[in-house]
């Protein structure tokens, strides 16, 4: 409190009646402590521009003004300016409106003719301690809630990683067999009819099914042991496209590269982001089953909040003003639904099981670009065409 | 004809292993000894006197590398070229050099018979 005592304070006043206005300058003028600048107002509508155009302390508003009245007055304000300390001054005095102002976003309030020039300053100079003092504990419960959602997702990595070694041991052994007791009958029976072989290759996809999801349960448990060198994107963004290129071909979608120039090399495990990209396209093509195009682009520029979509921005691993690189994934699909934002990322999260999507692309997409000390984001593009799949990052990794 | 290449292989996966030897045998080209017991490798081997040995690697009681130790400090196994099968590996896990651990080959599970003749070939 020492150093705002120090400061000037700004002051808005909201009043339509001229005298309680004249009262209250009055009274802040021959104020026992501070120094107060004030502005003055009689107009919600005024109250806005002058707030856009002007640092404001504290509002100290009445609830019956030109353009509004009652409670909604103070509703109004606080639903434009959350940050804003108000204390409310009222004329008529009812039991409860001091409790309801209070719960309805003002620090304090005031009812007309009982209060002095103590009481007066007392109430502003609380209000705003008041109202850092919420704004922090705002800060506080957002960074614990996002601490809680990045626990849960560790821990439930750490659940799946733990039981994926054992399991991947336990099933491959059978399914190893189940492969070459297919092989031999194939050879054995290699003028079988029709309904044998077919038999024999049902046996043998869903047996190479199964062997990948363990793969990619593998994948998802040894996260820890990457092994980086600096190189050129576009070199694993292509063999990314090699590998994916029969499904790009089969289901007709047409590949776009925006590619910068004179990109500088990032420090990655080749291996890994390959996976990402690999992931990414499959993500792209699973929504654009009828065809589309997917549009590579690949930019440098300095990060800034709008770069990450806020659902995705549960890691803060880029500071704004960085030099990053961007890769993004612009498909043509039916975009995500705003419900599915947040779970995307959730292992086992799919809207694809039926044609045999596990869950787990996105999710260990995300841990390799943590492991980076990138950044991973999804969101619904701009023209609502598709979704846009983006990559970022830092020029200069360590 | 040439005489048919005798392979030992050591893995406790029983019906695998049966597998493995349907799959050589039936190519002519080889002789297949099963031991499921890997504490018994070494003697199975001593007395086999295979040309190759598939050793599968995370095994009940004695694991992989203790039998390639054992066999390593016998001279007369000394020299018998080994191929690692394994579950478990992931291309990540093994040490750079792509296919080799420890300077073993090595094949991850499920591989087709191909590759795996292709390897006790290219090893024998
Ligand atoms: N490009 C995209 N367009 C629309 N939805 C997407 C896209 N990429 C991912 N999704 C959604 O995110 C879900 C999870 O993706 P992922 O973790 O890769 O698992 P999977 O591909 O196995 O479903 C998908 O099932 C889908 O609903
Ligand atoms: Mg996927």
């Amino acid at each position: 409190m020492d150093t705002e005592l120090k400061r000037t304070l700004q002051v808005l006043i909201v009043e339509n009646n001229d005298v309680d206005r004249a009262v209250l300058i009055n009274m802040l003028s021959k104020a026992p402590y501070g120094s107060f600048q004030i502005s003055a107002t009689d107009s919600l509508q005024e109250t806005f521009e002058l707030l856009k155009q002007s640092l404001v302390d504290v509002v100290l508003l009445d609830l019956n003004i030109k353009d509004s009245n009652g409670i909604d007055t103070l509703k109004r304000l606080h639903g434009r300016y959350p940050q804003l300390a108000v204390v409310v001054n009222t004329g008529e005095y009812q039991d409860d409106l001091g409790l309801r102002a209070v719960t309805m976003g003002a620090q304090d309030y005031l009812i007309k003719g009982m209060y002095k020039s103590y009481g007066l300053v007392k109430a502003l100079y609380y209000a705003i301690e008041r109202k850092k003092a919420e704004t922090e504990l705002h800060k506080a419960m957002d960074e614990l809630k996002e601490m809680q959602a990045q626990l849960i997702r560790a821990e439930k990595m750490n659940v799946v990683g733990g039981v994926a070694s054992g399991i991947a041991h336990e099933v491959k052994n059978p399914l190893a067999t189940i492969l070459y007791g297919v092989e031999y009958l194939n050879t054995v029976l290699k003028d079988g009819d029709d309904k044998i072989e077919l038999t024999l290759r049902s046996i043998k996809d869903a047996a190479y099914k199964a062997n990948s999801i363990i793969k990619d349960l593998l994948d998802f448990a040894s996260l820890s042991d990457i092994k980086r060198d600096l190189c050129p994107i576009e070199r694993t963004i292509e063999q990314g496209l090699v590998l994916t290129h029969h499904q790009c071909e089969k289901f007709q979608i047409k590949i776009v590269k925006h590619f910068a120039t004179n990109l500088p090399n990032v420090l990655i495990d080749k291996n890994r982001i390959e996976q990402v990209v690999v992931d990414l396209i499959l993500n792209a093509i699973a929504v654009m089953k009828n065809g589309g195009t997917l549009t590579i682009r690949t930019t440098r520029k300095i990060f800034d909040r709008s770069d990450i979509s806020v659902a995705s921005n549960l890691t803060d691993s880029i500071a704004v003003g960085e030099d990053v690189l961007i890769v993004d994934f612009e498909d043509t699909g039916k975009g995500i639904p705003d419900e599915y934002l947040e779970k995307i990322f959730d292992p086992f999260f799919t809207t694809h099981r039926a044609a045999g999507g596990v869950g787990l692309g996105l999710s260990i997409a995300r841990t390799i670009m943590d492991s980076h000390g990138g950044m991973i984001d999804l969101a619904n593009k701009e023209d609502k065409q598709g979704a846009r799949a983006r990559l970022v990052f830092k020029v200069n990794g360590k | 004809m040439t005489e048919p290449k005798r392979i030992l292989i050591v893995d406790d996966e029983v019906g695998f292993t049966e597998m493995v030897k349907l799959n050589l045998e039936d190519t002519g080209r080889f002789l297949v000894r099963i031991e499921n017991d890997s504490t018994r490798a070494f003697e199975t081997a001593l007395g086999y006197r295979p040309e190759l040995i598939l050793l599968d690697i995370i095994m009940p009681e004695m694991e992989g590398p203790d039998v390639l130790c054992q066999l390593r400090e016998n001279e007369q196994t000394a020299q018998i070229p080994i191929i690692f099968l394994t579950a478990t590996v992931r291309k990540s896990e093994v040490n750079q050099e792509d296919g080799f651990i420890s300077g073993y080959p090595f094949l991850a599970k499920p591989c087709t018979v191909e590759e795996l003749i292709q390897a006790i070939d290219q090893n024998i």
